[in-house]
């Protein structure tokens, strides 16, 4: 059974009057322990897409199964106990925290907020944390705002798995990174989808990215579904119009200047 | 090869909570005339500042030292000047570029000459330049022989987003043709058909309406095409794109790419292009400047850099490049299915 199926997904906007389709009938699903990428240009709709299955906004039409369950329908307690399953890291980590919280702080709420630890365990859950995401312990005391870029979606990747997820939606999670902060990430997720077998939604605009990391893609262009399949093989030879223009966008080190002339 | 700008020892730092950040250390490069150089680096490498010293648009407070030496061709209305390629035995005259607000007191000749004869560009910072050290160093003539960039006029700026660049309250016209006002003199309607031929010439869908369009009603890749337009308006020497393609998505990134190459090649602009990312430099540039830290880690043309890298940190930014063609991490993780 899939641990996430999205079907016929629409989510329309008001723009002057007029009404688009953010998302038109997108349907596809996730196996557990798997990484689905959604790729696409500006406003294909996949930031739409993570927002609607993290029920950040509600669908206009379509169904979303959660772990067996009809997510949709869920409210209350019920939703607060299957959002703890379902956690997100956005491109920002700095965005979504208060700056001027400490690293516990942050990594404490989601263990109260969902009942993990109780007030003695949490500072020990927390140093666990810090560790599983390759992180020194004495950084609990730091400020958000004084910790790297990297060391921040780090924190946003522990505070994520803190409520032990089955999926976690990534939106362009590793995209503001510096490239040599940016594979060890890449990394440390596969080290985690290794060891707790959780699932990602990977959304990303760079298909090296996405080649390197993701088992399934799902190619979107105006809020449609334009291709779907084995990652490396779209990646490889893709068969849409924007598949296409996507991979000869891709900056390529084999296709340099020197070459050229 | 002939030098549009030398850069000699320049370091800059910044205060921050009462401690000093250096964010270029003692960097010596020179910008070839004609050349298009991109500067990659990763986040503090100073790539940023270093595009803003040459810009003359470090903030105020940013200590500076060593110098950065123009050669430009003169301009007419600054008096006719043989370009300095061609005399010999110059050095080239060490000017410090700082910041100065128009009201400072002006106390260099030939920014006395400049400030008389050129209107302040209304766009950025006005620039100033002064030379360096005591009497003993000083070249009376190098004054003369290195002569002081205009921001707008000799050099056009591209940053990475186009929505903080752009005025949202004044057409897309007006800012273009605001920039030929300036610097070339136009009346008001010889600039507006300037900037109308402009947007035709970044391919601006619908140029006629767009003059009177505001920023908010483009799209990112719009935006950014209306900014290069402008910053190309007054037909500078030097084009320095700071990130310009960073915030948009692949599709539209590789077609402000090809944008910027046409214009360059088409206007014998000199292109600095600042870029976090060695692929997209590579199919740009010819000459890579590899920074870490504020420093300069390794120069060389794109192919020396790409295939051929001498520093262990150029090689680990080009292994750290995630291609369509790199081994995925699923298979070294065992994590395919």
């Amino acid at each position: 059974m899939s641990l996430l199926a999205v079907s016929n997904l629409t989510r329309r906007y008001n723009r002057g009057g007029e009404t688009v389709a953010a998302v038109h009938d997108v349907s596809f699903a996730i196996d557990p322990g798997e990484t689905l990428a959604l790729a696409g240009p500006s406003g294909s709709g996949k930031s739409t897409i993570a927002r609607l299955v993290l029920r950040l906004i509600e669908p206009d039409a379509g169904r979303i199964e959660f772990e067996g369950n009809d997510f949709l329908a869920l409210a209350g307690s019920a939703l607060r106990a299957h959002r703890a399953r379902l956690q997100m890291v956005f491109q920002d980590p700095l965005a979504a925290f208060n700056p001027r919280a400490t690293v516990a702080r942050v990594l404490d709420d989601p263990l109260r907020i969902h009942g993990i630890a109780s007030r003695t365990e949490r500072p020990h859950r927390i140093a666990e944390l810090l560790e599983r995401v390759g992180l020194p312990v004495d950084l609990a005391s730091r400020a958000i705002h004084e910790i790297s870029g990297g060391q921040r979606q780090r924190i946003a990747i522990a505070r994520a798995i803190a409520t032990k997820p089955s999926l976690i939606v990534l939106d362009e999670a590793v995209s503001a990174l510096d490239v040599s902060v940016r594979g060890q990430i890449l990394e440390l997720l596969l080290d985690l989808q290794r060891k707790q077998r959780i699932a990602y939604l990977f959304i990303s605009h760079d298909l090296g990215v996405i080649r390197a990391v993701a088992h399934r893609i799902v190619l979107l262009d105006a809020g449609r579904i334009a291709e779907s399949g084995n990652a490396r093989a779209v990646i490889d030879s893709p068969q849409s119009a924007i598949g296409k223009a996507l991979v000869a966008a891709a900056p390529r080190l084999d296709r340099t200047m020197q070459d050229a002339s | 090869m002939t030098a549009l700008v030398s850069i000699r020892d320049l370091s800059v730092s910044y205060r921050r909570d009462k401690s000093e950040v250096a964010a270029l250390k003692s960097v010596s490069l020179d910008v070839v005339a004609g050349e298009r150089l991109a500067i990659i680096g990763e986040s503090g490498s100073g790539k940023s500042t270093l595009a803003l010293a040459i810009a003359g648009l470090l903030p105020r407070g940013a200590k500076v030292d060593g110098g950065i030496a123009w050669y430009l061709r003169s301009q007419p209305a600054l008096g006719a000047k043989a370009p300095p390629s061609v005399l010999p035995d110059i050095s080239p005259a060490r000017g410090e570029i700082m910041l100065s607000s128009p009201l400072s007191p002006i106390t260099d000749i030939a920014k006395e000459e400049r400030s008389a004869k050129l209107p302040i560009s209304p766009l950025a910072g006005e620039m100033s330049g002064r030379t360096e050290g005591g009497v003993t160093e000083r070249q009376p003539s190098a004054i003369t022989e290195t002569e002081l960039p205009l921001l707008g006029r000799d050099i056009g700026f591209v940053f990475q987003d186009p929505s903080a660049s752009l005025d949202p309250v004044m057409t897309i016209g007006k800012q273009i043709a605001e920039v030929a006002r300036t610097h070339l003199g136009f009346t008001w309607s010889q600039s507006y058909a300037k900037a109308k031929t402009l947007l035709e010439r970044v391919r601006l869908p619908d140029p006629d309406s767009a003059l009177s369009a505001f920023p908010h009603q483009l799209s990112g890749g719009q935006k950014q095409r209306v900014a290069i337009a402008a910053a190309i308006a007054a037909g500078p020497k030097l084009l320095i794109a700071d990130e310009a393609t960073s915030a948009l998505d692949t599709i539209v990134q590789a077609e402000i790419v090809a944008l910027i190459q046409r214009l360059v090649a088409e206007d014998g602009m000199t292109l600095l292009f600042i870029s976090h990312d060695i692929a997209l430099a590579a199919e740009l540039a010819e000459r890579i400047a590899v920074f870490r830290h504020g420093t300069l880690v390794e120069l060389g043309t794109t192919g020396q850099i790409v295939d051929a890298p001498t520093q262990a940190y150029t090689r680990a930014l080009l292994d750290a490049h995630i291609g369509l063609d790199a081994e995925p991490l699923l298979d070294r993780s065992g994590l395919r299915r």
